[in-house]
C-alpha cells in the first residue's frame, strides 16, 4: 500500500518537517523511540518498517546491513544494524525486547524501496514481542513535541 | 637503474555501491596513465585474510606505498601493521590527521612488540571518504610520489642503496570475501595494560613473545561487538567499521565523522556510561554462546566496586602502625 491510502482505520496523518509533508497510515502503531511503524501481520508478528519521518533525515538509502541473524532474541533498543544513506548514517535499534524472526532479504540487496514504498516493501524485518507501541495520533504529536529539540541535535551536527 | 616507482594499492569498499566503485576506478584509470606509480586493487582491507594475495602482495612491496581506503588513516596503519605491513606513517596532506604519538610520558607498547621498530619506508594511508572527487587523490598521489623520490634520492647520496627488488605481480580480482569483524590495536597509543584481554572473554587477545599485546585470534571476535573498545583506556582499540568515529579511528577531536549526520541518537541508540555500554555488549555475546552474562563484575578493574574487604583494608592502611 501507499501512505497516502484510506485505509478502514482512517486516513494518514500528516507531520511537517519543514515544507515536506510526512504521511503516516493510521492501520499500524510506531515506536517513537525509534521511529519504526509495526504492521501486526496474521501470525501475530509485527512487520517492521521505517517510518517516513526516518526516512526523510536519511534521504536516499543505500546501504543496510544487520549485524545479527535472523531468530535472534534481542533486548530493547539492541544495536542490531546499520544503514547509510547520502547524507546521513544511523545505527539501527529494535523498538523493543523481543524476537527478530527474519529479514527482508529483498531491501537488504536492495534498499531502495525504504525510499520508494516506504510502508510496503521497504519492511525491514518480521519481529516477535509482548510490547505495546503508540498509535499514530499519538505518534504524531511525539514528533511535534520532539521537532524543536531534533531540529537543534541535527544542526549543532551539521555546523559541527 | 631506473627510478623505483610508487606503489598505489586502493582497497576497494565492502558492498556493492557504485559511486565508491566508481571512484576507486577513476583513481585507477587516472594513475595507469602515469609512468611513476604502479597501482593494484585489492579487496576490502578489514575482510581480507592474513593469507590473501592481497596482503601477499602488499607485504612484498619494498618501498614507500600508498594505500587508499574507504576507512580512517589510523585504522589503515594499524591493520596492515598488524599483518606485518609496516613503516612508518606517511603525512598526507588530505585531512587534518598527522597519525603522531602522543608524546605523554607513560611508555607505549610499540617499543616493546616482538616485531621490532617500524621498518624505515613509509605507508601513506588515504581517506577515500574524503572526497567524491578522483582529482583530490590523483593530485596527492602525485605529490607523494614526487616527496618519495626525493627520499630515494637523499637515501642513494648517503651510500644506502634503493632497494631494487620488484613486488609480485598484483593480486588476480578475487570474489568478494566474507565480511569480517575485529579489533585493531593502535601500538601508539596502546600502554599494555591488559584491561582488554582481562574484559575480553572469547579469546581475542594474547600476547607476543614479547608480552605485548596482540589480537591473537581476530575471528572470534564477535561481529558488531566493539565493548574492549569502550574499555581501553588510551583509546587505542579501533574497530575500523564501526561507525562511531571515535572507535573507527577517527583521531581525538577529528570533526565527527566526518562527513555525514549521525542519526543513531534519534533512532533510539541508548545514552549510556561506555563501560555499562560494553558490559552489556558483553553480555549480549555470552547470552548467545549460551555462557552465563557477567555484567560489570569481570574484567572491569576500573569499575569494581568496592565492597567490605576494600574499607577494611583501607582502615587498616589508616591505623598509625
Amino acid at each position: 500500500m501507499t501512505a497516502a491510502e484510506e485505509t478502514p482505520a482512517g486516513p494518514p496523518r500528516t507531520f511537517a518537517m519543514g515544507t515536506h509533508e510526512a504521511l503516516f497510515p493510521s492501520d499500524r502503531v510506531y515506536a517513537e523511540k525509534t521511529h519504526l511503524w509495526l504492521a501486526p501481520s496474521d501470525d501475530g508478528r509485527y512487520r517492521v518498517g521505517l517510518t517516513a519521518y526516518s526516512v526523510r533525515l536519511l534521504n536516499d538509502v543505500y546501504f543496510l546491513d544487520w549485524s545479527v541473524d535472523g531468530g535472534t532474541d534481542v533486548r530493547d533498543r539492541q544495536d542490531v544494524g546499520e544503514i547509510e544513506s547520502s547524507k546521513a548514517v544511523s545505527s539501527l535499534h529494535v523498538p523493543a525486547a523481543g524476537r527478530i524472526v527474519s529479514f527482508n532479504e529483498s531491501v537488504l540487496a536492495d534498499p531502495s524501496a525504504i525510499n520508494t514504498d516506504t510502508y510496503g516493501e521497504g519492511w525491514l524485518y518480521e519481529f516477535e514481542t509482548d510490547a505495546e507501541f503508540v498509535g499514530v495520533d499519538e505518534y504524531v504529536d511525539a514528533l511535534t513535541a520532539a521537532w524543536d529539540r531534533d531540529q537543534r541535535y541535527l544542526k549543532k551536527q551539521a555546523n559541527a | 637503474m631506473p627510478p623505483r616507482k610508487l606503489t598505489v594499492v586502493i582497497s576497494q569498499a565492502q558492498g556493492a555501491n557504485p559511486a565508491k566503485r566508481q571512484l576507486e576506478e577513476d583513481i585507477a584509470v587516472a594513475m595507469f596513465g602515469r609512468g611513476d606509480v604502479e597501482v593494484s586493487v585489492v579487496p576490502p582491507l578489514v575482510d581480507m585474510t592474513a593469507d590473501d594475495p592481497g596482503f601477499l602482495f602488499l607485504r612484498g612491496v619494498p618501498g614507500d606505498v600508498v594505500v587508499a581506503s574507504w576507512l580512517y588513516p589510523r585504522a589503515t596503519q594499524w591493520v596492515l601493521d598488524r599483518q606485518g605491513v609496516r613503516g612508518q606513517y606517511g603525512k598526507t596532506l588530505l585531512g587534518d590527521e598527522d597519525g603522531s604519538n602522543d608524546f605523554s610520558d607513560v611508555p607505549r607498547t610499540d617499543a616493546i612488540r616482538a616485531a621490532g621498530p617500524t621498518p624505515d619506508r613509509a605507508i601513506y594511508c588515504l581517506d577515500l571518504r574524503i572526497s567524491p572527487d578522483a582529482a583530490t587523490f590523483v593530485d596527492e598521489i602525485a605529490r607523494i610520489a614526487e616527496e618519495s623520490r626525493v627520499e630515494v634520492a637523499t637515501l642513494t647520496t648517503l651510500g644506502l642503496p634503493a632497494v631494487t627488488a620488484q613486488p609480485p605481480a598484483p593480486p588476480k580480482k578475487a570474489e568478494a570475501p566474507k565480511r569480517r569483524w575485529y579489533p585493531v590495536i593502535d601500538y601508539s597509543r596502546c600502554t599494555n595494560c591488559m584491561e582488554c584481554i582481562d574484559f575480553c572473554l572469547f579469546g581475542v587477545y594474547g600476547v607476543d613473545d614479547a608480552g605485548a599485546i596482540l589480537v591473537e585470534e581476530q575471528d572470534s571476535c564477535k561481529k558488531g561487538c566493539p565493548a574492549c573498545s569502550r574499555v581501553c583506556p588510551e583509546n587505542a582499540i579501533m574497530f575500523p567499521g564501526h561507525k562511531t568515529p571515535v572507535i573507527a579511528g577517527a583521531d581525538d577531536g577529528e570533526d565527527t565523522g566526518g562527513f555525514k549526520l549521525d542519526l543513531s541518537k534519534l533512532f533510539g541508540a541508548p545514552e549510556k556510561d561506555p563501560l555499562e555500554l560494553a558490559a552489556a555488549e558483553r553480555d549480549v555475546e555470552l547470552l548467545r554462546d549460551g555462557r552465563d552474562a557477567v555484567g560489570m563484575q569481570v574484567g572491569l578493574r576500573r569499575s569494581k566496586t568496592r565492597d567490605a574487604m576494600d574499607d577494611l583494608i583501607d582502615e587498616l592502611d589508616a591505623l598509625p602502625l
